[in-house]
């Protein structure tokens, strides 16, 4: 600075160090607003207008009970468990907690399905509705694909709402009639599929479900489990070195 | 800072001017790099979590897999690679004593115009839809505000030589450049203070 005006006489040397000034005026101004906001609200914000409503796998938050004790945690794999494909002769189950509406999830959709092909007949895969309030139509999806599973057609409807994602997702309006489409495609009887998804019972079971997963600590999806233990994976290759650990171990 | 002068840049002006830009560009230029790699990572494994994904609001991820992210049908760090390369290369010519003519700091305007308008809209896409922050989106940001804003004010000589009020307005801009700058950075940062609050809370506290 000094140099420069050194260098040239037209450079007044007031508007300089009134810029500088100034600026590290405001800049201290700031810094001790956010500070003293910090002091004054600080402990008292539940951080209710937290954004996470894209987040992805490491930060959709859902508000979970963190239930400490393990012996009342609910179980991963339930005795009426939602499987892809027939299950494994191995006795491993591979679970992941899933919003069909949920990004992250449709990202990871391709990885799943060549974990299903590479360990096919070995490893039983199973889903958990974890329907993120965040989303506007997750809860329909899930319910659909419940409603579809009942008919049998559960792998269908899971892969069709992934694979058409891009099209229902992120709407405010409600995707119910693009659902029921999916399931006429598959070749549904509609009149059962209706009654499903108005079935009370059908919404209870993926409430269920997201209830287990909260309690077991789930906070957002994808949220995969090796049998009871839950993954923390930071790339696909972990998530085939869990289950090939627990196919040894077994 | 630059300290331009009320009329004509000074050579010493244009010099900082200079150095504004080359310092732009390689904040800018290695952002994206960054960014641009961490979206290739995570097209080839979708599980992969970018090491800038710190918890709570601070995720790459879910900044990178949105559709703000590839605003033109590709990713954007490709422009950031295209455009910091080049106000990187401007800013080492310029500083290093190159006077280009007229025309050429009018494309870097034009440039440095589009790249401030799609920084604030990526600033806006952040904060209130995507809701998520991403460190080096935030490097990008910070690169490109001070170099359109210096570009604007060197562009702004002529009009400020003028006795109009437009020229009024064009010095008191130029006179106090380091003032307006800080403010308009403030209030980029008191947004992003407002809207992650919470979130801040928890990943510092």
């Amino acid at each position: 600075m000094v140099e420069s005006r050194r260098r040239s006489g037209r450079l007044a040397s007031v508007p300089t160090s009134r810029n500088v000034k100034v600026s590290a005026g405001l800049v201290a101004l700031f810094v001790v607003v956010v500070a003293a906001v910090a002091i004054l609200v600080g402990g008292g914000d539940d951080g209710s207008d937290a954004p996470s409503e894209r987040a992805s796998s490491t930060t959709t938050t859902a508000t979970s009970e963190t239930s400490a004790d393990a012996a009342t945690l609910p179980p991963v794999v339930t005795d009426d468990p939602r499987l892809l494909g027939a299950p494994g002769s191995s006795g491993v189950t591979f679970t992941e907690f899933l919003d069909f509406e949920c990004e992250g999830c449709r990202a990871a959709y391709p990885a799943v399905e060549e974990l299903r092909k590479a360990y096919a007949g070995r490893v039983t895969f199973n889903i958990r509705y974890f329907p993120l309030p965040g989303h506007q139509n997750s809860r329909p999806a899930a319910i659909a694909v419940e409603a579809a599973s009942q008919q049998g057609k559960l792998e269908e409807m899971y892969r069709r709402m992934f694979e058409t994602q891009a099209e229902w997702g992120e709407k405010r309006e409600s995707q119910a009639g693009t659902f029921r489409g999916f399931a006429e495609d598959l070749g549904l009887d509609m009149k059962r599929y209706d009654a499903a998804v108005a079935d009370p019972a059908t919404l209870r079971r993926v409430e269920s479900d997201f209830a287990a997963g909260s309690a077991l600590g789930v906070q957002g999806t994808p949220t995969f489990f090796v049998n009871e233990r839950r993954i923390d994976p930071r790339s696909v290759d972990d998530l085939r070195n869990e289950i090939d650990a627990a196919i040894a171990g077994s | 800072m630059t300290a331009a002068p009320a009329g004509t840049s000074s050579d010493a002006g244009v010099r900082r001017l200079g150095l504004v830009l080359l310092l732009a560009g390689i904040l800018g230029l290695a952002a994206s790099a960054e960014l641009a790699i961490e979206k290739f990572r995570l097209l080839e494994d979708p599980l992969y979590v970018p090491p800038c994904t710190l918890g709570g609001a601070v995720d790459c991820g879910s900044v990178m897999t949105s559709d703000q992210a590839s605003a033109f049908g590709f990713p954007n760090p490709f422009l950031g690679l295209a455009g910091f390369a080049g106000v990187l290369v401007a800013g080492l010519a310029v500083a290093s004593g190159a006077r280009p003519g007229r025309w050429f700091w009018l494309v870097v305007q034009a440039g440095m115009a589009f790249a401030v308008v799609f920084v604030h809209w990526l600033i806006f896409q952040g904060l209130y839809r995507v809701g998520a922050l991403c460190p080096f989106c935030i490097a990008v940001w910070v690169a490109t505000i001070p170099a359109f804003w210096y570009v604007t004010l060197h562009n702004l000589q002529d009009v400020a030589a003028r006795p109009s009020r437009l020229g009024a307005v064009a010095r008191i801009a130029r006179e106090n450049h380091g003032i307006v700058l800080t403010v308009w950075l403030l209030l980029v940062a008191a947004l992003l203070v407002e809207r992650f609050w919470a979130p801040w809370d928890s990943v510092f506290a």
